[in-house]
Order: structure tokens, then sequence, then C-alpha cells
């Protein structure tokens, strides 16, 4: 009988292909939850994630439906963060806004990081002028500044959520590759490399099943601490009106909108940037601890 | 078995190998010794296939090797490295690694042929399912020369494969090469600067120096210290 | 009168099943004299040359009953004097000269900076110490070797300059780790000779950590063979072969020599030696 216990998932010799695997992320799980700061992290993801997987039945109010009657209310008891300039109930967008915001980072991340995690290992395992072309192109990529360039495919695509996260990703995936590159670079002549190379493996195998894993880590590091950043910027082109269409309730857009009366109705534009900043450090305390865990460099024998 | 006819190597402008000839019979075992920048691992990694520009003959049993990744030599020859720690892929168990090669060539039978190797290398099987960063260095070792076993070639390149390890650890690699060999009928090719390796473990070997080959010699002449080139002599009395 | 003398050191290391110790407890005295300590990987013999400069890093903790250099008490040293005395009255040479230099300062700079840290010495005075230095090592044109980066000198040349460095403000006490490992044979032994040379021609203590018992034997006066953080031999050098422990004598036997007729080599028994 197989049982998921302490001594089993710590077993030194384990006796399948599961017990180890499962053996590997229990230790790497108990050492992430020994790291406060990155157990804060997790809470705030955790938290987002059931604000967003149950928006319905936590918002109070309905997120669209306007009520003129009870425009920029401050808030109080009913409406604990106020109103905006349509009356709606601003907790409720933001609770609604969650899973936008989720998607849009989700998306970015299985859209941009295997792009990344690709180009770069294949450049660094290929060199010569695979590497170069690879690498100039992901040169061309990140020497424009990612809010202008993610502007240029938005403007030319039409405004939307899609279309957004499509532009994020183009402007995301440089930084993957040339990581990737880096490390790869630092591995691609390991005897362990040449090893397999000697018993037949194919460029295929031995980038996907050899290379690629020992770049993973690094590559989830780096999205998990470049979510705050894609959050920003979506809602930086929210902000800007080329995100999220109204009446959707992106926290940048709502930001925007809050804008007009930042002077007499604070809350507006105040609590959508709450939402925005705990998220962001939500992750970016998780990404660093999960780095502490992760990283080889960290690892002792 | 093993058969270089004037290989030379060079990178660029420098030549590494300069015209070196030797032969190892079928299942005889020798050593290419000489320092650091002597040449000795670039003529391994010729064999191995891992370097491209070569000139002059490589022949592996009755094959002419091509330049570069030659598929006919993953099955005439494999390789044991120097360093247990940067051999041995970090993030896959034993298991996985034996396994790989099985994998590639379409072999069945894997879950016996693992168990088989392992035994063959005296590790016990409940390794099996450790990563290598929880396996001492000569357990590492043992892993490295199963893989290698893995797809049973009658060659065995050997690049200083026990100088990373402690001395009584030495000892147990050693005797499980000459065990294997004589199991096995291996031949062994191995590149080092430890004489007394050499002396143990092979038949015949060869004094490299700045890429020449100053002298080929049998290990009678080693046990005796009596090398004909002053160049060898001269590595003799370093040797203590 | 003994320079260093050393009582019960312990060195320990938190971990998740609880303390382990790395050196369990030994005692030792040194005087001007060459002394090796010998051990396997795992043995705990880095550990004590480290322990001794109080190099240990933070979770692992260093206890001694005595830990005292020339009548200095190492235990309770302030930091600020025991910086001073590092490099100044007793030294470290480490394994692997690559990753001890500076990539990116030219190497007279760097010896010269040792001397900027310990003594008085104006630029011209300590250049010319510098030059000094080098030529004490055999090298043979130190002006020029003044000017090279690290990366442009061998692994011996990196060697040698790693011990003037070391030499340079003339210790008391000279450790060296593992000092010549990552050097081909031949140059093994000109580094082992120029370091002889230097203590025999300085009087000063020298304390050759490694793992290799003929090279020990060769270039030392007395030698500790160290097992699991234990010392379980002490002779002198010429009486190596003599060695009495198990531990000692398996190791002798485990390895081959250059005239060997043995088919098998005899292994280890851990199991064994651990119950001794």
């Amino acid at each position: 009988m197989m049982q998921l216990s302490h001594t089993w998932l710590l077993d030194e010799n384990p006796e399948t292909r599961f017990q180890a695997g499962a053996g590997q992320t229990y230790r790497m799980v108990r050492a992430l939850l020994r790291n406060p700061l990155a157990v804060v992290g997790l809470v705030i993801i955790i938290g987002l994630l059931i604000v967003a997987a149950f928006a319905p039945v936590l918002a109070p109010y309905s997120p669209i439906e306007s009520n003129l009657g009870a425009r920029l209310l401050a808030p109080s008891a009913d409406h604990w963060m106020g109103t905006d300039e349509l009356g709606r109930d601003i907790l409720s967008r933001i609770i609604h806004g969650a899973r936008i915001t989720l998607m849009i980072v989700l998306m970015v991340a299985v859209i941009s990081a295997p792009i990344g995690l690709l180009v770069g290992t294949v450049a660094g395992y290929f060199g010569g002028w695979v590497d170069r072309v690879l690498m100039g192109l992901t040169d061309v990529f990140l020497s424009m500044p990612k809010l202008i360039l993610a502007l240029a495919f938005v403007a030319a695509l039409g405004p939307g959520i899609e279309n957004a996260v499509i532009a994020i990703a183009i402007t995301a995936w440089p930084v993957y590759a040339r990581i990737a590159r880096a490390e790869t670079l630092t591995f691609r002549n390991a005897e362990f490399i040449s090893a397999i190379q000697m018993q037949g493996a194919s460029h295929t195998r031995v980038i996907f099943r050899h290379i690629m894993p020992l770049c993973l880590s690094s590559t989830i590091v780096r999205v998990t601490l470049d979510m705050a950043g894609i959050i920003l910027t979506a809602a930086g082109l929210g902000f800007l009106g080329l995100g999220a269409q109204p009446p959707l309730p992106e926290w940048g857009a709502m930001i925007s909108s809050g804008r007009a009366f930042i002077l007499d109705q604070w809350w507006v534009a105040t609590m959508p940037g709450f939402a925005i900043v705990i998220v962001s450090l939500g992750f970016c305390l998780f990404g660093d601890g999960l780095r502490d865990v992760l990283d080889p460099r960290n690892r002792t024998r | 078995m093993i058969d270089l006819k004037h290989l030379s190597i060079a990178y660029g402008e420098t030549s590494v190998v300069k015209d070196v000839s030797l032969h190892v019979p079928e299942g005889g075992s020798f050593a290419l010794v000489g320092e650091s920048g002597s040449g000795k691992s670039t003529i391994l990694k010729a064999i191995a296939g891992q370097i491209t520009n070569w000139t002059g003959r490589i022949r592996l049993g009755d094959h002419d090797l091509q330049q570069g990744r030659d598929p006919a030599l993953i099955r005439l020859c494999q390789m044991v490295f120097q360093d247990p720690f940067g051999s041995l892929h970090p993030r896959k168990t034993v298991d996985t690694i034996l396994s790989e090669p099985l994998s590639i060539h379409g072999l069945g039978d894997q879950n016996r042929r693992v168990l088989e190797t392992l035994d063959a290398v005296g590790l016990a099987r409940k390794f099996r399912f450790r990563l290598p960063h929880q396996l001492s260095g000569g357990q590492r070792q043992r892993v490295a020369i199963a893989r290698a076993l893995m797809l049973d070639p009658p060659v065995m390149l050997l690049d200083e494969p026990t100088s990373a390890l402690d001395v009584s650890v030495q000892a147990e690699v050693l005797n499980l090469l000459k065990t294997l060999r004589e199991q096995r009928g291996l031949t062994y090719f191995l590149v080092t600067h430890d004489l007394p390796v050499v002396s143990f473990l092979c038949d015949n070997l060869g004094i490299l120096r700045q890429g020449e080959l100053v002298e080929l010699a049998t290990v009678e002449q080693l046990k005796q210290q009596r090398f004909s080139s002053e160049y060898g002599n001269e590595l003799l009395s370093k040797s203590y | 009168m003994s320079l260093l003398n050393i009582e019960n050191l312990r060195v320990s290391f938190p971990t998740e099943q609880g303390p382990v110790e790395v050196v369990k407890g030994i005692s030792f005295e040194l005087g001007r004299e060459r002394l090796g300590i010998v051990g396997e990987s795992g043995s705990g013999k880095s550990m004590t040359g480290r322990a001794i400069l109080r190099l240990i890093d933070k979770p692992g903790i260093v206890t001694a009953d005595k830990m005292e250099f020339d009548g200095l008490d190492l235990t309770t040293l302030p930091n600020k004097q025991m910086r001073a005395l590092r490099g100044a009255r007793i030294s470290m040479v480490m394994q692997d000269p690559k990753f001890s230099l500076n990539p990116v300062i030219r190497i007279g700079d760097q010896i010269a900076e040792v001397l900027s840290f310990h003594s008085k010495l104006n630029a011209r005075q300590r250049r010319a110490r510098v030059l000094e230095s080098l030529e004490a090592v055999r090298i043979t044109d130190p002006e020029r070797v003044y000017k090279l980066y690290p990366h442009e000198v061998s692994g011996g040349m990196g060697q040698r300059i790693m011990i003037a460095m070391m030499v340079i403000l003339e210790p008391d006490l000279m450790i060296a780790d593992e000092p010549t490992s990552a050097l081909d044979v031949s140059v093994q032994a000109q580094v082992l000779d120029i370091m002889d040379d230097l203590v025999t021609r300085t009087g000063m203590g020298l304390i050759i950590i490694s793992h290799d018992l003929n090279m020990v034997a060769r270039y030392c006066d007395r030698i500790l063979v160290m097992f699991n953080g234990e010392i379980v031999e002490t002779c002198a050098a010429s009486e190596l072969a003599n060695a009495k422990h198990p531990y000692t004598q398996g190791l002798l036997a485990s390895m081959p020599t250059l005239d060997e007729h043995r088919n098998r080599l005899p292994v280890l028994d851990r199991d064994q030696l651990g119950s001794v």
C-alpha cells in the first residue's frame, strides 16, 4: 500500500518514479513554506485565485449595471470601496476585475515563456549563425520600450483584451530567451550533454529533454517576477484605453476613469490602484521565494 | 580494435595533436599519458566524435570514422568522463539516466536491463530512483559507467575516470573497471596523468608531449621504470 | 613553545535532522614545523583549516576548549584583530588560484594591495617588495608578471603568485588547503618545492591539508590522518608506512603503485571502520 506520509515522501531510497518525483516536490514546498515573505506572496496569489474563481458569489453588486442614483458615493458599510461615476460598486468591479487580470497574466505567461525558452535554448545550443540570427531578433525586440511596442501592436490590431495579451506577450518573450540562452551556454559543453549526444540522442531530444528542464526553473522564477510588470503593462494599456474595453472592470481602465475625480472622489482611482499594488507585490514576493528554492546555485548538496 | 593513423588536430593555427599513430588490439587496454595541454584529451574527443576537424584516419573495429557525429560510433564506443559531478544530468534519476539510451534506440525490456546493469556495476537497487546529488562521488561514477555499458559497446573511452575520486573510492572503481573488462572483453582507451593507475589497469601506454607521441611502451617497462625516452623517465621521476 | 595549540575543536552544521558534527573534538599542537592533515572528502580536514582562521560561515558552529596562536586566544579575539591576523601572521593558500585571484586586477597590484592593508610602506616600496616576493617564488621575470592579468598565466604560475601573495607579509603560519591538486604533476613538485624552501628559510609553521598521502609524506615532518571528523592517526612522515590505525593502513593499501602486481586493490570496509 502506498501512503502519502512524511517519511514516505522523504525516503532516501524511493521505490518508484512517482515516489521520487513526489518527494522532490514535497522538499521544495517545505523549503518554500519556510520563507515567510514567500508565504505572504503565496497567500495573496491564492487569494486572487479564490476571488477570481468565486467572483459572482463574492461580489455584492453587479460590476456592470449602472445606478445613476448612487454616483460617486464614498466608502461606507453598503459600498465598502465606494461607487464610481456610473454608480457601480467599486468592490464588485475589483472582484470581477481579478478575473481579467488573472487571465491576462496567465495568457501572457503561457504564450511568451515557451517562445522565449525555445528561442533561447535553440540559440544557446547550436551557437554560430543560428545564435546570431535568433539573438539579433531578440535584441530588436528588447531594444524597444515595452509599453510603446505593445501600444503599436494594439494600435495595429485594434483595442481589446486579446490583442493586449498578444501585444504584451510579444514584448515579454525576449527576456526569457536571453535568460534561457545564458543558462544553456553554461552547460551546453557539460559532460552530461556530451554523454547523451554520444548515445545517439537527436538535437531535438537534447534540447527538449535535457536542456529545457534545466532552464525551466529560472524561467518560471523570472515569469513570476515579471507578472507584476505584466499586470502593470496591462493596466497601462487599460489606462490608455487600449486594453479591456468598457464596461469591463479592468483595473487599469478603472484608474483611468477615476482620474477625472481624483481630487474630490479619491477612492475611484485609488481602490483599483491598491488592488494592482497588492497583487503585483504578491507575485514579486512569491517569485523571490521561488528563486531561493529553485535556483540551483543556492542548493546544497 | 582502435587504430589511429597519422592523426593530426589543429585549432585554427595551433596544432594540438601532431601525426599520432597507434594501435590497440581487441580486448586490449591502452593508456595515453601526458600532462595537461599534451593533447591527450583532444585525441579522446576525436575518437568520441566530439571534434570535427581532424585529419588522418581513425578506425574502430572495421569501421573508418567519419568526421563529426558518426551514427555508427554510438554502438561502437561509449565514454566515462572525469568529473562524476558534471557527467550526470542534475535533475534526472539514476533510472532515467540509464533507460534513456534504451529509449533512444527503441530497445525493449528496459526494467530488466537497468536492473542488470545496476547489478553489474555493483550499485544497490535502492539507488535506482535517486538523483545524482543524493549519491557519493564513487556511486556517481558507477552510474556513469553503467550508462556507458547500456548499449553494450565493445570499446570504452575513459577520461581520467578516477582522478576526481578519493583514494579508497578510486580503488573500488578501478577494481570494477578491471572486472568489467575481464567479464565482457571490453577494449579500454584510457587518458590519464596517473602512472600507478596505468600500471594497475593497462597493458600498453603511449606518452604524449605537446601533441607528439614520444614513446609507445608496455606496462612492463613502466613497472620496471625503464622507458626509452627521456621525457618518459622525467614523468616517472615526478610521479610519487 | 608551540605556535598553534588546539584542544577539543568541534565544528557542526545544523541540518533538518539536527546538528551534524563534521569535526568531532580534535586536539593538536603545531611548532615551527610542516604538518600534513590528510583525509578523504568529508573527513573534516578542510573545515579544520577554516576553523583555525575563523572562516566557517554562518550556520556553522565552532567550539573549542582552547585555540591559541602564539599566545593569542583565537576563540575570543575580536573580529577586527582577527582580520589583521589573517594575512599578516597566518595566511591561507587555496586550492584553485583561478578562484582566488580577482580577474580584473593586475597581478602585481593585487599583491601590493595586501601590503597596503597590513603595512605602512609607500607605493614605491610596495612595488619593490612585490617584485622581490615574485622572485622568491622563482618567477624569473617579475617585472613582466607584475603587469599580467590572472587569466594570462598558467595554473602553476597562478599558484606561485598566490604563494607570493601569502608570504609577502612573512607570516608565522601558512595553511595550504590542497595547494596543488589543480596542477599538473610536474608543476606540483615545483610549487611544493618553493613552499618547502620558503618554510625552511623563514622558519614559519606550515599546515598542508590534502587528500594525497604520498605528497604529504614527502613534504611534511608530521602527519595527522583524519577520518569522520576525528584524528585517527598521528605519526612522523617517515613512519607512515608503519601506520597503526586500520583506516590509514587501508588507505595506503588501496593506492595502486607504479609496480602494481595485485589483481584487485583492497577496498576499505567503511562499515567496519565506523565501529572502530
